[in-house]
C-alpha cells in the first residue's frame, strides 16, 4: 500500500484537528468478530464468509491470542491443511492499539507496519475492536461532510449587482420563530431588485417561506439555500434530521405532525409542502429518518422576449 | 376602493403607514388566522384582517403581496411589529371590531 502522506506542515488544521480528536473507540468497529484457537481453518473460511470480513482475531476468555488473517487461510488452502486449527496459521503476536489512542496516532501504524487490521484493546487489555482502513476512511469523511456543510454554510458568496447568477445561503434555526421568514423576506427583495415579474415573485417568496417555516418548525435546524440564474430560481431546504417517515404522506394536504405552539403561530396546517409544490414549476423532496430532508423547488424564468428586426414597420404610438 | 377608504370603514388606528399606499387601490379582503391559507390564496394586492397577533402574520402578509394587515378583535400589536411593517413597507392598523364585523365592513365597502 502507498504510504498515507500526513505531516502537519501539510495538511490544513481542521484536518489535523479532527484526526487528534478523534480516538480509536470512535472509528474502530464494535461488533467483533472473533474465533478459538481450536477452531479450524474450514471454521475460519465459514466465519469469513457470513460475516463478510477478512481478518480475524483469535479470543478466548477476553484474552487476544493473535490474528488471522485471508492470506492465512490461501495459506492452508495450498497447502490442503484445512482440518488444521487456526493457532498453527495465526500471527501470534498481533500488532494492537489501545482505544483510547488519538486517531493520528493509528494513521502512523498503516505506515509503519504492513497490517490491513489492528485489533483494539481496552485498559484492561480485552479486545473491544477492530480497526481498518475501511472504518477510519467512513469516520474520516462522516466528520469531513459534517465540517464542509459548516464551512459552506458560513460561507455566502459576495453579491455583486451586475452578476447574473445570485447565491446565498441561510442558516435556519430550529424553533427560531423570530427569525424564521427573514430569509423570504431578503429573497423577495433580491427579485424585485432583479426586475423579476410581480406573480414569479409571489410563488417564489410563498415556497421560500413555506420551507423556511417548516425548517424552523419541523427540522432540527438546516439551511435555505437561495439561487437565482437568467433563467432560472431555485429554492433548496436542507436538513439533518429528523428525517421524514412517509413523504407520500407530507405531502398530502392537511396531513400535519404539527405541535399546538406551531397551530397557534397560524401554521402547521399540513399545506406547508403541497402549497411549495403548487407555487413551483418543479418539485423534488427527498428524506430519510435519522439523516435528514432536502426539498428543491424551481421557477423557470420565461426568456428574454428577442427585439423584433430593425426592418419591420413600426406602429405609430398615438400621442408619441 | 382605496385603502384609506377601506380602513375608515372598520374605523382603524392605523399604526404606521406609508403615505403613498393611502391611495392603492385594494380589491380583495383575506379575511384568515391560519397563515397557511393565506399563502394558499391567489388574491392580487390584498388587504389581510387577521386577529393572528405576530410577525409571521406581517411577513405572511408580505410574501403574498398584501398592501396592509388590520388586526381585528381589539388586539394591540407589539411596538416590534409596527417597526418590521415599516422595515416590510406594510400599512399595519388595528380595530376594535371582531373579525366577523370587520370582514362584514369590509365586504359592504367593497360592494360584496
Amino acid at each position: 500500500m502507498e504510504p498515507l502522506q500526513l505531516t502537519a506542515e501539510q495538511s490544513p488544521l481542521l484536518f489535523l484537528e479532527l484526526l487528534y480528536k478523534l480516538r480509536v473507540r470512535d472509528v474502530m468497529a464494535k461488533d467483533l468478530v472473533t474465533i478459538a484457537r481450536s477452531a479450524t481453518m474450514r471454521d475460519l473460511k465459514r466465519l469469513m464468509q457470513e460475516r463478510k470480513v477478512s481478518g480475524v482475531p483469535v479470543v478466548e476468555n477476553k484474552r487476544l491470542y493473535g490474528i488471522v488473517s485471508i492470506e492465512d487461510l490461501i495459506q492452508a488452502l495450498e497447502k490442503n491443511r484445512m482440518d488444521a486449527p487456526v493457532s498453527e496459521f495465526m500471527a501470534p503476536n498481533a500488532v494492537t492499539v489501545e482505544e483510547n489512542m488519538p486517531l493520528s496516532i493509528v494513521m502512523s501504524y498503516f505506515n509503519k507496519y504492513d497490517y490491513r487490521r489492528f485489533p483494539v484493546l481496552n485498559a484492561s487489555n480485552e479486545p473491544v475492536g477492530i480497526i481498518t482502513a475501511r472504518s477510519i476512511n467512513s469516520r474520516l469523511l462522516m466528520e469531513l461532510f459534517r465540517e464542509l456543510a459548516r464551512i459552506e454554510n458560513q460561507y455566502v458568496l459576495p453579491v455583486d449587482d451586475n452578476a447574473t447568477c445570485y447565491f446565498k445561503t441561510y442558516r435556519i434555526q430550529k424553533a427560531d420563530f423570530d427569525n424564521a421568514g427573514k430569509a423570504s423576506t431578503e429573497i423577495k427583495n433580491v427579485l424585485r431588485d432583479r426586475g423579476i415579474a410581480a406573480k414569479t415573485i409571489r410563488r417564489v417568496a410563498i415556497a421560500a417561506y413555506e420551507l423556511e417555516i417548516n425548517l424552523a418548525v419541523h427540522s432540527d435546524g438546516g439551511t435555505l439555500t437561495f439561487r437565482a440564474d437568467e433563467d432560472e430560481i431555485q429554492i433548496v431546504s436542507k436538513d439533518q434530521g429528523p428525517g421524514i417517515a412517509d413523504v407520500s404522506l407530507a405531502m398530502k394536504e392537511g396531513w400535519t405532525t404539527a405541535n399546538e405552539w406551531v397551530k397557534a403561530m397560524g401554521f402547521g396546517a399540513g399545506m406547508g409542502l403541497p402549497n411549495a409544490k403548487r407555487v413551483a414549476d418543479e418539485f423534488h423532496i427527498a428524506s430519510a429518518l435519522g439523516v435528514g430532508t432536502n426539498v428543491t423547488a424551481r421557477f423557470i424564468l420565461p426568456k428574454a422576449v428577442p427585439t423584433p428586426p430593425a426592418s419591420l414597420p413600426t406602429a405609430a404610438v398615438p400621442g408619441a | 376602493m382605496k385603502l384609506s377608504e377601506l380602513l375608515q370603514a372598520v374605523e382603524a388606528e392605523v399604526l404606521w403607514s406609508d403615505p403613498a399606499h393611502d391611495a392603492t387601490d385594494v380589491a380583495n379582503v383575506i379575511s384568515s388566522d391560519l397563515m397557511s391559507d393565506v399563502l394558499m390564496m391567489d388574491a392580487e394586492q390584498p388587504l389581510l384582517l387577521s386577529s393572528l397577533v405576530s410577525d409571521q402574520s406581517l411577513r405572511t402578509a408580505n410574501v403574498v403581496g398584501a398592501v396592509a394587515l388590520v388586526v381585528a378583535n381589539g388586539k394591540i400589536p407589539p411596538p416590534n411589529m409596527v417597526e418590521l411593517a415599516q422595515e416590510l413597507g406594510i400599512t399595519l392598523a388595528r380595530t376594535e371590531m371582531a373579525k366577523f364585523e370587520a370582514s362584514v365592513a369590509l365586504g359592504k365597502a367593497l360592494g360584496r
